[in-house]
């Protein structure tokens, strides 16, 4: 390479093998300078076109809407009393006149009519005992409601941590990935990089050297 | 201009290929001067220039000596930038010597680095010379002169410090599509990820993942293949809507980097891309196909507009699929025995159309 230097200076291979060597270093350089730009590029394409982390639980809804006492409004059974109040009145009424055709004192009325008090008492009776049948049932469907609203709102609850936790999981493993993806590529370059300068500072610390060599011959020569 | 540039950057690269020059008639015989000198020549009279400067100061002729002080610290920096200049110019002119060098860079360039590595046919006996000045300013100038150059190349220090320090470039080096492409490879998520060595490239039997096989009622839906004397065979079809969707965010994320330099896309899309050749056709010529009269200009082009960056992704993915997904997605025979083992072709259609038929129905 005497294209640089001609003369038979002794430094001068010393100065053409820094130049080749510190061009080479400085080629790689801007090489890995290059490669970690686009990497860089690439990274930020690809985060910020990424797909969105879906939570597999946003979609749920609470059931509790769908949730009702079947027992709240049940009605009391009283057909078969009124029949029975009516029959009694009928059979009552029946008693009266044939007393009456028959010359009936009033003691034997007002035996009749206690036995249809009786009867209606017992119809009274039994429409309560309905009525507190029915209570106890509206009151032990309104107990299981509740028990199912809580489970369902608790389920809402666990589903939205879930779902929260799943996001939060995705995310934070994306991202570490990404990180230490990117970080390990930018530690590989920047490695490379680091080489190539010192590569290049002891290329051109070796060359001039020899420009000094060169340049003390030089003024040797010339006295 | 470009025209020139294409013509001489490839006439010279063959030249230097075919050893031409060994084979010219007395070319051996003659006394060939390749003794530039450089160095010599720019520092030949510095010596005594800065010992007149230092002398003038020393005895106190210069009055406050704030030129002279100047000069002798400029004198004392100089071989120091010389070295540096050197470097780097050597270093940009080196690019022009890469297998997938664009001829559509000057070829001023391509003439620079055979004056400066000494190439046959432009020596000083050739016409060639090189010559480094240290100008007063303080910066250097290299200038190459020669019957090739219609005015001389020349280059300056700061200019190019300024430019290499601004993560551009003089020269412009082609990006290599072929590491671009292979990175793709694997990066896209078509493959099983156990057919990605250590190397982080794909396994001589890489296959594309089972999911993105084309299905008929959960079924592999498959093309049947004519294979003569009534004989045939099955071959994998593959979702090509869901490859792509897959892909695709991958490849703009790969020309998303290489648009980051976009005087490397240009050299990418003249090398490469612009024609649509495949990388057969590419690897047959000696130089890479060039786009020629479609090729994009380093002076015309930069910064690329929002339409040129559009064909350019439009052309890297067609030339992805082109030349290197397709050989996964071609012929590809079934895993699973049976549907890989030959059959009766009309059998085997007729009970074709009748699933079809009855899924139909």
């Amino acid at each position: 390479m005497s294209v640089l230097i001609g003369s038979a200076i002794s430094a001068g291979a010393s100065i053409i093998g820094g130049i080749i060597s510190g061009s080479k270093a400085r080629k790689a350089k801007r090489k890995a300078a290059r490669k970690l730009k686009r990497m860089n590029a690439k990274m930020k394409e690809l985060e910020a076109n990424r797909q969105e982390i879906i939570n597999p639980y946003e979609d749920m809804t609470s059931l509790s809407g769908m949730m009702s006492n079947p027992m709240a409004n049940l009605s009391v059974a009283t057909q078969a009393t009124d029949m029975q109040i009516e029959q009694t009145d009928i059979a009552l009424a029946n008693t009266l006149d044939a007393l009456r055709e028959s010359g009936g004192g009033a003691g034997g009325a007002t035996a009749l009519a206690q036995a249809a008090l009786q009867s209606k008492k017992n119809v009274a009776a039994d429409i309560e005992a309905q009525e507190k049948s029915n209570e106890d049932k509206r009151a032990a469907g309104e107990e299981k409601l509740q028990q199912a609203q809580i489970a369902e709102a608790e389920r809402m609850q666990d589903a939205e941590a879930m779902g929260k936790k799943f996001v939060y999981s995705e995310t934070e493993s994306r991202e570490m990935q990404q990180l230490n993806r990117l970080q390990n590529q930018i530690n590989t370059q920047q490695g490379i990089k680091a080489q190539a300068s010192a590569d290049q500072t002891s290329a051109l610390t070796g060359a001039i050297s020899g420009v000094a060599g060169a340049a003390s011959a030089f003024y040797n020569s010339k006295g | 201009m470009e025209n020139r540039n294409i013509t001489t950057n490839l006439l010279i690269k063959q030249l230097l290929q075919s050893d031409n020059m060994a084979y010219v008639p007395g070319y051996i015989a003659s006394p060939v001067d390749t003794e530039f000198r450089v160095l010599d020549k720019a520092y030949q009279d510095t010596g005594k220039q800065y010992a007149k400067i230092k002398t003038a100061i020393d005895q106190g002729k210069c009055g406050n000596c704030i030129e002279e002080n100047n000069m002798l610290m400029q004198l004392e920096a100089a071989p120091k930038l010389s070295l540096e200049f050197l470097e780097n110019v050597m270093s940009e002119l080196s690019v022009v010597e890469t297998s997938n060098y664009d001829p559509n860079n000057y070829f001023g360039f391509m003439v620079a680095n055979c004056i400066i590595s000494e190439k046959p046919g432009f020596s000083k006996t050739d016409g060639y010379d090189v010559v480094l000045q240290l100008l007063e300013n303080g910066t250097q100038e290299l200038t190459f002169t020669g019957p090739i150059f219609d005015k001389p190349l020349v280059i300056n220090s700061a200019a190019l410090k300024s430019l290499l320090e601004s993560d551009t470039s003089m020269v412009v080096e082609t990006p290599d599509i072929n590491v671009s492409m292979t990175e793709l490879l694997v990066e896209s998520q078509l493959f099983d990820p156990k057919s990605i060595g250590e190397d982080k490239k794909l396994g001589a039997d890489a296959k594309i993942l089972e999911t993105f096989i084309l299905k008929f009622n959960g079924e592999p839906d498959y093309e049947i293949i004519d294979l003569g004397n009534g004989k045939g065979r099955n071959i994998i079809r593959y979702d090509m809507d869901k490859i792509e969707k897959k892909v695709t965010p991958f490849i703009n994320a790969q020309v998303a980097g290489i648009l980051s330099a976009e005087q490397e896309a240009i050299a990418a899309w003249n090398v490469y891309l612009s024609k649509g050749t495949s990388q057969e056709e590419d690897d047959q010529m000696v130089q890479n196909a060039n786009a020629a009269s479609d090729s994009w200009s380093y002076e015309l082009d930069l910064p690329l507009l929002q339409d040129k960056k559009v064909l350019f992704l439009e052309k890297y993915k067609e030339y992805f699929y082109k030349n290197y997904l397709v050989q996964f997605l071609t012929n590809k025979i079934p895993s699973v025995q049976k549907d890989a083992s030959v059959f009766d072709l009309e059998q085997a259609r007729q009970a074709k159309a009748e699933k079809l038929m009855s899924s139909t129905k």
